[in-house]
Order: structure tokens, then sequence, then C-alpha cells
């Protein structure tokens, strides 16, 4: 049985960072219902076919929308088929929230049975997450503390199974799980039933690990992409630098760019290579986030990237 | 079936003569114009090394060659340069001549050369219209017989010489132009040779002048050469267009009102202009060729393309594919 030729295995997300000026300065898009539908607009005009969020949203749904289930509504009124994924970023602390630390762990399965069922009016793929606390917070990282941390993760995947939702790890290159070591030793330990790995194509070669390679290694647990561009590798102590290393590292003030940017180091091609041939169905999310950084531009930055994913990787593999 | 192409113009990320000049900038906006839905794009004349797409030499000059910037575009996604506009009141480094106007007999042969220029361009870059200022403003000269005359005489030999290049002159008639004074542009267009000449309907400069945009479509169906789509945010009710100076009193400073924006993209919130209904009347009236959606300044221009594309996409197209299906 052949495909049909306008069969598509790929669709195509957006991660809804976004800043745009309101008339009393920057805002984002959560700020008015009007800034909403200029954002949902715009996303829909360059061909996203959804978006996924973060869960910290979910109480302006409920204020301000009437919950998950009606902002999505307003999402498919706008021609875009529904909310995709959850980025849960949680408030990682050593004293309450610290997956390595087996006396936290209580307190983060707690969070997790609240957080589903406050998503269980949506469809959801994913919830995805930074498997680990900040770098710094965890050093070292023994075998020990990767166990422990595989342990919990293993128990939320159940909960959120539960749900009918997949939990994803998606690992910054400031967290404590980031070297392919230690990766690998994580995935050892976790189990493929309840534990996903989410690839972000800029994190892991920010982290001096190649994307590709680490998807070829563990395509059979792979529920989604974060694909986004960056222009720098981390040296020294910027994985591990305090109080923050994601926009407060010395080295460099904007990790992140839009796929397609010229003197990206991710190699787009070979990435959607890898995903044609271990023949990847799902949902591909784009993300850039910060682009607005140093006279960066949201709406221009998502409209090239989209351009790329249509005009250079749709030829690849769709 | 129709024959209608959609472009976009690009004079909204050139709000000065500065921006809007390296490779990349116009790599960024090509392909946010191309992923938003449209095919071409429309140029604005311009002068001097800061307008690399200003004008032929300019492009030669930046691309190596028409061909070259074609294949440029096309890179982007974009197929062609659809129109160019041309203002013969501005000054021409390249030709170091200052302004020239239709009504002064003696510049004729020399707005005649400059549009010959354009559509030579226009006809390599795969284009089909050159739309051009057809009037001075209204407070600088009356339109009385004598200068709608000198006016016909002029656009009609320049209408002549750009269709042997298989380009079109379409008049542009803004908000500020004499044009817009009592019947001045019916009594222009019955003077012009309607072989050589039409007409560029601005919806948002008809909008702020009064002017219904449908109603001039209908009146004209034969004549409408070009379409811009652009919104107007404010109506020019008082009449201010004919005090002195009015390009910077009315036009740039927003006249007594201070009206901080006259036009808009195609999509914006409190827009003025029923695209939908101006795209129903074109079809009616078997209109065939570009529509050019414009913002014509805006404080974001990737959002104002990318608004626009939704519009085009989830309203627009649908109506012309339906108009497709019937006919």
């Amino acid at each position: 049985m052949t495909r049909a030729a306008d069969e598509r295995r790929i669709k195509w997300s957006y991660m809804d960072h976004w800043r745009s000026n309101g008339p009393a300065g920057p805002i984002d898009q959560w700020h008015s219902h009007r800034s909403m539908s200029s954002f949902l607009k715009q996303i829909k005009a360059v061909g996203f076919d959804a978006m996924d969020t973060f869960d910290f949203r979910l109480w302006q749904m409920y204020g301000d929308y009437g919950g998950p289930a009606k902002y999505q509504e307003m999402v498919q009124d706008h021609g875009l088929e529904r909310i995709v994924n959850i980025f849960h970023a949680a408030d990682y602390d050593v004293r309450n929230y610290a997956p390595h630390l087996p006396e936290t762990h209580e307190n983060i399965l707690e969070d997790f049975r609240v957080t589903m069922g406050h998503w269980s009016s949506i469809e959801l793929d994913n919830i995805i997450v930074m498997p680990a606390t900040l770098y710094y917070d965890m050093e070292p990282i023994t075998e020990d503390k990767l166990k422990i941390t595989a342990e919990l993760w293993n128990k939320v995947g159940e909960i959120t199974a539960g749900y009918g939702v997949r939990l994803t790890c998606h690992h910054e290159f400031f967290c404590g799980i980031q070297s392919e070591p230690d990766i690998e030793t994580f995935y050892s330990y976790t189990d493929p039933e309840y534990v996903s790995l989410f690839v972000d194509t800029a994190q892991h070669c920010i982290a001096s690990v190649d994307p590709v390679a680490l998807y070829r290694r563990h395509a059979h647990r792979v529920s989604g992409f974060h694909f986004k561009d960056t222009r720098n590798i981390a040296t020294g102590d910027d994985h591990r630098h305090r109080p923050d290393s994601e926009i407060m590292a010395p080295t460099t003030g904007k990790w992140f760019y839009e796929m397609g940017t010229p003197n990206g180091l991710v190699d787009f091609t070979a990435m959607m290579t890898a995903v044609r041939d271990n023949e990847y169905q799902g949902w591909i999310t784009v993300e850039h986030d910060k682009a607005n950084r140093y006279g960066g531009d949201y709406a221009e930055s998502t409209a090239v990237a989209r351009w790329h994913a249509v005009n250079v990787l749709e030829k690849i593999y769709r | 079936m129709n024959g209608i192409r959609w472009g976009y113009a690009l004079n909204q990320w050139k709000p000065q003569f500065d921006d809007f000049v390296r490779r990349e900038d116009h790599e960024r906006a090509l392909k946010t114009i191309s992923i938003a839905g449209f095919d071409g794009v429309e140029l604005t004349a311009g002068t001097g090394r800061w307008e690399p797409l200003g004008n032929p030499q300019q492009v030669v000059a930046n691309f190596g060659s028409l061909e070259g910037f074609r294949e440029f575009m096309e890179s982007c996604g974009i197929s062609a340069v659809c129109s160019w506009f041309y203002d013969p009141q501005q000054r021409s480094m390249e030709h170091l001549t200052g302004p020239l106007s239709p009504l002064n007999p003696a510049d004729m042969d020399g707005i005649v050369a400059k549009a010959e220029w354009f559509a030579r361009a226009l006809a390599e870059l795969g284009g089909s219209v050159l739309l051009v200022r057809a009037a001075p403003s209204a407070w600088e000269v009356p339109p009385d017989d004598d200068a709608l005359n000198r006016l016909a005489e002029c656009w009609s030999r320049v209408g002549n010489a750009t269709m042997r290049y298989g380009v079109r002159t379409a008049l542009h008639v803004d908000f500020l132009s004499m044009l817009r004074r009592g019947d001045a542009l019916e009594v222009l267009l019955a003077l012009t040779d309607p072989s050589a000449v039409g007409l560029a309907l601005d919806t948002a400069e008809m909008t702020v002048s009064g002017i219904d945009p449908c109603a001039v479509i209908k009146r004209h169906p034969r004549r409408v050469w070009h379409v811009q789509f652009k919104d107007a945010l404010a109506v020019d009710d008082a009449e201010e267009y004919l005090q002195s100076h009015a390009e910077y009193a009315v036009r740039q400073r927003g006249g007594t009102r201070e009206i901080p924006r006259w036009f808009a993209e195609p999509g914006v919130d409190d827009g003025r202009v029923d695209f939908a209904a101006v795209t129903r009347v074109l079809l009616d009236a078997g209109y065939s060729g570009w529509i050019v959606f414009e913002s014509d300044q805006s404080p974001h221009p990737a959002t104002s393309a990318l608004h626009g594309g939704y519009l085009l996409q989830r309203e627009l197209r649908p109506i012309v594919a339906a108009e497709s299906v019937m006919s």
C-alpha cells in the first residue's frame, strides 16, 4: 500500500514564545484577546497546523478564556487544529522540587497529579519537562543521582499516561542532564513506556551533543522536537553560570535563533533526513525563544523558520 | 477562470532612505512575503546608492544584472516584480535630473524615457504594470481643462511607450491628488487613450478621499489595470488635502486631528475597507491581473505581511476560488 501523494506524515506546531509592541510598551500575546488573535492569525498565515504552550498559562486560560477547552476553541476559530504539547516549566528548587533528591519526589508527583487534572479537558500529546534541576544545583552529576531522577520520571510518566499524555524530557544545556554520557545513563534507567525524549536541536547543539546522532540512537522513544537554531556552543562554565545561564551567561547574550538563520550550527537537512529514515510520524514543533533580543522580531523569525520548513525540509520528508 | 495574482508592496520595509539596503534584509522580507502566500512584489522607485531596489541601475549594481535579481527573488519564493511605482516628481541621481512634471510639456520626453527605463526592466523581472503618480497635489494646481489635457497627453504617450515592452501604464491617484477634485479623474480617464492608459485602484487612497472604491470599479470596469489593497484608518472629510504643502501637514503629520496613521495593511483591526466586497466587485467586473497588498508604512512590517496573508488565505482566496468554480 503506497501513501497518497498529498498525505502528510509530519505536522507542524509552533511553541508560543512571542513578543510584540503594545501602546504602553512590549507585550506578549496573552496581553489581550486582540493581541492573542493577532498572534494566532500570524501563526496560521505562515502555515502552522497547531500550537504548543506553557502550563503556567493555565490560570489565564481559566481567568480570561473560561478554561483550556474554551481557549482552544479560540485557537481553532483561527484555523489551527489544537494545542499539541504543554511545556511544564517548574520552579526547580533543592528545598522542594529537585528530581535528584528523593525527599522532594512526593511534592513533584502531587504537582503532576494536580496538573494533569487541570489539562484533562483537552487532548494533549506530550507534557514536556526539563528532567533535572539547574546544573549547579545537581553537580557533581553521579550515576546515583541520574538513577534517582529516572525513577521519579518513571512514576510521573505513569501518572501522565493515565491521562493519555506522554511524559517527555527536554534537555536544556544548563540543566543537570545535558552531556551525552549523562543523557545515555539517564535513559538507561528510564522506562521507555513512560519516559520519552523530546529533541531540542539547539539545546543539544549548545551542549556539544549532536542532535542528529542523539535522535538516531533514541528514535524509538522520541515523541517530539523543538526545531530551533543556535550560533554558539557553550564554553567554560556557561552551563553552570550562577544565577542563570540561559540569558545571563557572560559569553553569549542570545543563544537561540530561528531555523534558517545565517551561520546556524544545527544541520536541519541532516535532522530531517534522520526523521525520514526513522519514518517518524507526528508533530514537529518550531521554536525560537528570545527571538526579539538584540532587535530581533518574532513575526519575521517565525516566517523565516516556516519558509525553511516548507521550502527545504518538506522536500526531504513530509 | 480568473487571472488574479497576489503581490505585496515592499515600501513598508523602507520608511527611511537608509533602511532596507542590505541583502539579508531583502531575503528575510521576501521569504516573509512568500510564506504568507504572495507570489509577487511591488517596488517603489528611488534614487541613489541606498536604493538598491529603487531603479534598474541600482538593481544591476547590487545583483549583477536584472536576471541576477530575478534569480535571487526566486530563491526566496517570489516569482516576479509585478509592478513598479514611479513618481516623476522625484529627482534622479542616476540621470542628474530634478523633478519632472506631467503638466510641463518640456518634461514630457524625460518622463517617457524614464517610464521606458522602468518598463524595460519590469518586463525582464516578470512584471506587467508601471504605476505612475498621475498628477501633482491639489494645493499646487487646479484641475482645469488645460491641466487635464496636458496630463492626458503625457500619460497617453507614456502608456504607448511602455506597451512596447508589454507593460501597461496605470494611473495612481492618491488622496492629496488634484484628481480628487470634482470630476477631474473622470475627465482625465475620458481624455486618455483607453488602450494605453488604465487606472491603478488604491483602496485606501480612495477611501481616505471619501470615494467608494467599489463605485470606481463599477464605473470603469475596463480601465482598472492594477489594484492595491491597502486599508484606511481615517477619512479626510474636512478636505485638508487642499491646504498648502499638504504632504507634510496632512499626509505626514495627520492634519489638524494629528491622525497617527492614515493607512494600514489589509486585515488590520478597525480598517474601513471591506476587502471581501471589493474582491467580489473586481470579479464581477472581470478583473484579471495583480492585486498588491500594501501597508504603505507599518510599525511592524512582518506582522503586517502576516496579517495580510491571513486575510488572503482565509477570506479572499476562497472568494476567488469559488468564482473560478462557478465560471
